[in-house]
């Protein structure tokens, strides 16, 4: 079978020609996706708690950043980054810096919805009750809102770091062989195989983000103990919609019918 | 210890705190009550100012709130509040729920933070739930950590903003106990309540707010027994669910 034929290519969609050549293929996404996530962590944070500032010269600006990034599509950011940076830094920018700065500028804008969002979500009763008992506003953030904030952002988190990692299948369009790429140009090596080079592809992403989410879940199971009266990650609709799991017929159907009767 | 002078508060148009002069001595017990709508809440959550007034002035302890100079966490620091909806931290457990602020603003240590925490939970009747999170406790349970929270910064002046209306009838008192014992230790209290049990038991004075207004003030029996207004008297005929006007109607 011709997926099974790939096999021989396994090395090139995992690490492209690494020992000979710069690291790619699936590697090189893994890698992109988090050093995106990490450059654009500490920025997506300052921009999301800048945004909720009262001072209208921190609030406007960070706004006009994350909005201006996130109406556009991340092909147009990479190629900005790719054909700006090495015009302000003198042409000395590796592909590979170009594609994750892009990365990071387009995780930043999105993480910072994802931090203003999970701040929001707080109760307000909770800033009331820090505040209450004499702590500064610094003091709240840090020791009652965000905490609480970040298990709320967790899952949004986590989705976008999924997403994310997918994204960065684009940056084969300014010629970086990560898994994508490497798939390309063995498709186009052996045309005949075109269908089973795809696939491979697919699969390649499929797993790593399958692995992520799993990741995720153990990770909000042992972080949420404390919200024992949500709804299980794995719930099924019956049980959090409350249906009944029998079907009622008859006399059961209305729930008056289920009260005592009264005296007559 | 805590003095409104001619405070007014709007929100936008509607005017919910009017024209407020009240005096409150140290190691007073103060029951407000009243309608629902009526500012109750909004009063009590001016004294800590996590509500700004507009107009007039609020003196507590020494401090002027309206001034903006005035430092709001040395204010709030020396004042607890208990808040309907108890506001537990929900990822902490009881006990460093107590110990965070003591550690974080007056700079204790952990152990010294610990000992206090701990003998408040036993002040409370609640050592054996110390390292409980709040959802595994009861409501009366919540509230009860909540006060030993906000005694655990050793204030001087305690707000309740209707610590039991969130709660099962037999919840309660557990939480109106552990409020009586505090009253009879001389704590300044100033107490949002409907639990007029409570208030005729403990309260030195009860203050009868209605639309932003305080109608009457006076002693238990003035405010329950006798109130002046009709306002009030309609009030606590409804509170009490009989019918004080009309004595042939009790016969029946």
């Amino acid at each position: 079978m011709d997926l099974l034929g790939q096999l021989v290519n396994i090395k090139f969609y995992l690490l492209g020609s690494y020992p000979k050549g710069d690291v790619g293929g699936l590697l090189l996404n893994i890698i992109m996706a988090l050093m995106a996530l990490g450059l654009s962590f500490g920025a997506g944070a300052l921009l999301g708690y800048s945004r909720l500032s009262c001072r209208l010269y921190i609030k406007i600006p960070s706004m006009a950043i994350v909005e201006t990034v996130r109406a556009t599509p991340l092909i147009m950011i990479i190629f900005w980054i790719y054909f700006f940076l090495p015009y302000i830094f003198g042409g000395n920018v590796t592909l590979f810096w170009s594609a994750v700065v892009s990365l990071a500028i387009y995780a930043a804008a999105y993480q910072s919805e994802i931090v203003r969002a999970g701040i929001i979500a707080v109760p307000r009763g909770q800033l009331e009750a820090a505040l209450s008992t004499g702590m500064s506003r610094y003091k709240a953030m840090m020791y009652v809102i965000l905490p609480q904030a970040f298990r709320i952002m967790l899952p949004s988190f986590v989705s976008f770091f999924v997403s994310l990692f997918k994204d960065t299948s684009t940056v084969f369009i300014i010629g970086i062989i990560e898994l994508t790429q490497a798939g390309i140009i063995i498709s186009q090596r052996e045309p005949d195989k075109i269908y089973a080079a795809y696939v491979s592809m697919g699969i390649g992403f499929w797993c790593v983000s399958f692995a992520i989410s799993r990741v995720a879940r153990r990770l909000e199971e042992r972080i949420g103990v404390f919200d024992l009266e949500s709804i299980r990650p794995d719930a099924c609709r019956d049980e959090f919609m409350l249906l009944p799991r029998e079907k009622k017929t008859g006399e059961g159907m209305t729930p008056a019918a289920c009260e005592p009767e009264d005296s007559k | 210890m805590i003095k409104f002078i001619a405070t007014n508060k709007w929100f936008k148009d509607r005017h919910v705190l009017k024209n407020i002069n009240l005096e409150i001595a140290k190691g007073e017990v103060i029951v407000i009550c009243g309608p629902s709508g009526a500012g109750k809440s909004t009063l009590i959550r001016t004294i800590n100012k996590l509500e700004p007034i507009d107009d007039g002035e609020i003196i507590v302890d020494g401090m002027y709130l309206s001034d903006p100079k005035t430092d709001l966490t040395l204010l709030r620091a020396e004042i607890g509040m208990v808040f309907q909806h108890f506001n537990l931290y929900p990822h902490k457990s009881a006990i460093k729920n107590i110990t965070l602020a003591p550690r974080k603003v007056r700079g204790l240590s952990k152990n010294q933070a610990t000992d206090r925490a701990e003998k408040l939970l036993d002040k409370v009747g609640l050592i054996h739930r110390r390292d409980a999170f709040p959802v595994q406790l009861s409501g009366g349970e919540q509230q009860r950590v909540a006060i030993a929270r906000s005694l655990a910064m050793e204030p001087k002046i305690m707000l309740f903003d209707e610590p039991t209306s969130a709660l099962d009838p037999e919840l309660i008192n557990e939480v109106l106990d552990v409020m009586t014992s505090l009253a009879k230790e001389g704590m300044t209290m100033v107490v949002v309540t409907h639990e007029i049990g409570f208030a005729q038991k403990v309260a030195d004075r009860v203050v009868f707010m209605d639309d932003g207004e305080i109608l009457e003030e006076g002693t238990p029996p003035d405010i329950f027994v006798n109130p002046r207004h009709q306002r009030t008297k309609e009030f606590m005929s409804s509170v009490f669910h009989i019918p004080i006007f009309d004595a042939n109607q009790e016969e029946d």
